[in-house]
């Protein structure tokens, strides 16, 4: 793996430059360009957020960032993950040409969605300077950056993951994006958890590993408290678990795949 | 040191007539152990054995479809043996399915970016030769235009000008290469014999008699996956052309 790892950072210019590339391509002929990036879920959050605090009787103030956040880190794992899977056979064409390592592929994807995971999360920050009116999400960046991390790591793995999937089993792709539909109101993204705790439903939440992200980057950022210890423990973990399970992948299938592009 | 040891290196392809196996495919196939679908092995190479040690100038002939191209492709390291071993070392250079890997959507400078990325080149060791990447091509303002609007013989002469630039210490070269029209191939060829004079060993498929005899020190003939001789070039070459025309005509070749 650190043989695989190496061989990536001396591809990282190549890597660089296409990640690059794509999102120049993404707004190569919009008017607002990366802002679109931020214009979709910043309409649903209006949208929803109209809506849900007049139903459920939510603050405005407060839910319209929780929302934000939440789909920018749903957003995030998911188009990693979808698209992602088809990193392998968009990139036929440089498997064919030139010995690259596998993981590189599903990265290119992961980096360039991250870029607008970040300026997604810089919206909310502000969003909450601005609509809470205080500065204590500021004084917790720190304890969000491993957070994100672990996020990026853990998305490269799945990403990594389902890319070989799809070689072997087209059907990937679609049954990724049914389930991601199922996952997203199986996860605490337009509603707070306080819902399902009330209806007893909360291990639903707790085997979401998704949430594990929320409960690392969104609730620092509104709350301005830092999460607890054993959350980084968890997610760290599973992290790991799932970086493990990509690596075994790509050593079992790197040889082969070839073959079945 | 830059040397290629392939040892008893195989390589079967396992081909699904209909390119992919679908769910009912895997359902069929696992509840009644019968497929609509059957996988076939097709033996692309077996047992090769090649050792190429630095100055050796190693050309590969054989009839279409012996397993030439897939013996270039194995060299380079896209297709992994799935019997034997095989090992390179040294900087390669493949020049083969060079007009593969463009990003369509990019012009002719960022692609002679990232190919020249690939080939381990950085930012900055680029700038100094892009000019002279650029200018081999000969596509001037068209180096302004996406790669997508390039006739074939352009995208052949950006990916043959990239791909020339490096001083590889192996280099592996289908001759079926056509590039571009006769000019630019005349430049091509200069500059090929150039690279084929200072690498440190070659491997070269071709279809071009006179050729393989001229610039080669050893040949290797292949038929169906197999070496079948691999000797000075006089001799395979005499034996290869006796076997597809009959002794009369070999014996006027000569």
């Amino acid at each position: 793996m650190i043989r695989h790892l190496t061989a990536i950072w001396k591809f990282r210019h190549f890597l660089h430059a296409l990640v690059r590339l794509d999102l120049r391509l993404r707004y190569r002929r919009s008017v607002l360009g990366i802002g679109w990036s931020l214009l979709n879920p910043i309409a649903m959050t209006v949208v929803f957020t109209v809506v849900f605090s007049n139903l459920l009787g939510d603050d405005a103030t407060d839910y319209a960032p929780y929302l934000l956040a939440g789909m920018a880190i749903w957003g995030f794992l998911k188009e990693s993950a979808v698209q992602g899977s088809r990193a392998l056979i968009a990139g036929e064409s440089y498997i064919r040409q030139c010995p690259l390592p596998y993981a590189i592929y599903p990265l290119r994807v992961v980096l360039g969605q991250a870029i607008h995971f970040f300026i997604a999360l810089l919206v909310v920050l502000a969003l909450v300077l601005v609509l809470k009116r205080t500065t204590a999400p500021l004084e917790v960046l720190w304890a969000v950056v491993p957070g994100i991390l672990l996020a990026l790591v853990a998305a490269w793995a799945v990403a990594t993951i389902f890319a070989f999937t799809n070689v072997y089993f087209q059907d990937t792709q679609h049954l990724l994006e049914v389930g991601s539909q199922i996952l997203f109101y199986l996860t605490p993204i337009i509603y707070k958890r306080n819902v399902l705790d009330r209806k007893h439903l909360s291990w639903v939440l707790d085997l979401n590993p998704v949430n594990l992200f929320l409960d690392l980057i969104r609730a620092p950022l509104l709350t301005g408290e830092p999460p607890p210890a054993d959350l980084f423990l968890t997610a760290g973990v599973f992290t790991v678990a799932l970086v493990g399970l990509a690596a075994g992948t790509t050593a079992w299938l790197q040889k082969k795949v070839i073959f079945h592009l | 040191m830059a040397k290629i040891d392939l040892d008893n290196a195989s390589l079967t392809f396992t081909v699904y007539p209909h390119k992919k196996v679908s769910l009912k495919e895997y359902l069929v196939q696992g509840l009644f152990r019968r497929s609509a679908n059957p996988p076939l092995a097709v033996h692309a190479l077996s047992g090769v054995n090649l050792h190429v040690r630095p100055g050796d100038r190693v050309g590969v002939i054989g009839h279409n479809g012996a397993g030439k191209s897939t013996l270039l492709r194995l060299l380079a390291g896209i297709y992994p043996p799935t019997g034997g071993t095989r090992e390179v070392e040294g900087r390669i250079c493949s020049l083969f399915d060079i007009s593969l890997g463009f990003e369509p959507e990019a012009t002719g400078w960022d692609n002679i970016a990232y190919r020249s990325y690939l080939q381990g080149e950085t930012p900055a060791s680029l700038r100094g030769k892009i000019d002279a990447i650029a200018a081999f091509t000969e596509l001037g303002d068209f180096l302004n235009v996406p790669v997508r609007h390039y006739s074939a013989g352009m995208l052949m002469r950006l990916a043959f000008s990239i791909a020339t630039t490096i001083e590889p210490e192996v280099l592996l070269v289908d001759e079926v290469l056509a590039v571009g029209d006769l000019a630019f191939q005349q430049k091509a060829q200069a500059r090929m014999k150039e690279m084929m004079a200072h690498a440190r060993l070659m491997v070269l498929v071709a279809h071009d008699l006179p050729t393989i005899k001229s610039m080669c020190t050893r040949v290797l003939w292949m038929e169906h996956g197999s070496v079948v001789k691999d000797g000075p070039p006089g001799e395979v070459i005499d034996a290869y052309v006796r076997s597809v025309k009959g002794p009369e005509a070999a014996a006027r070749a000569a």
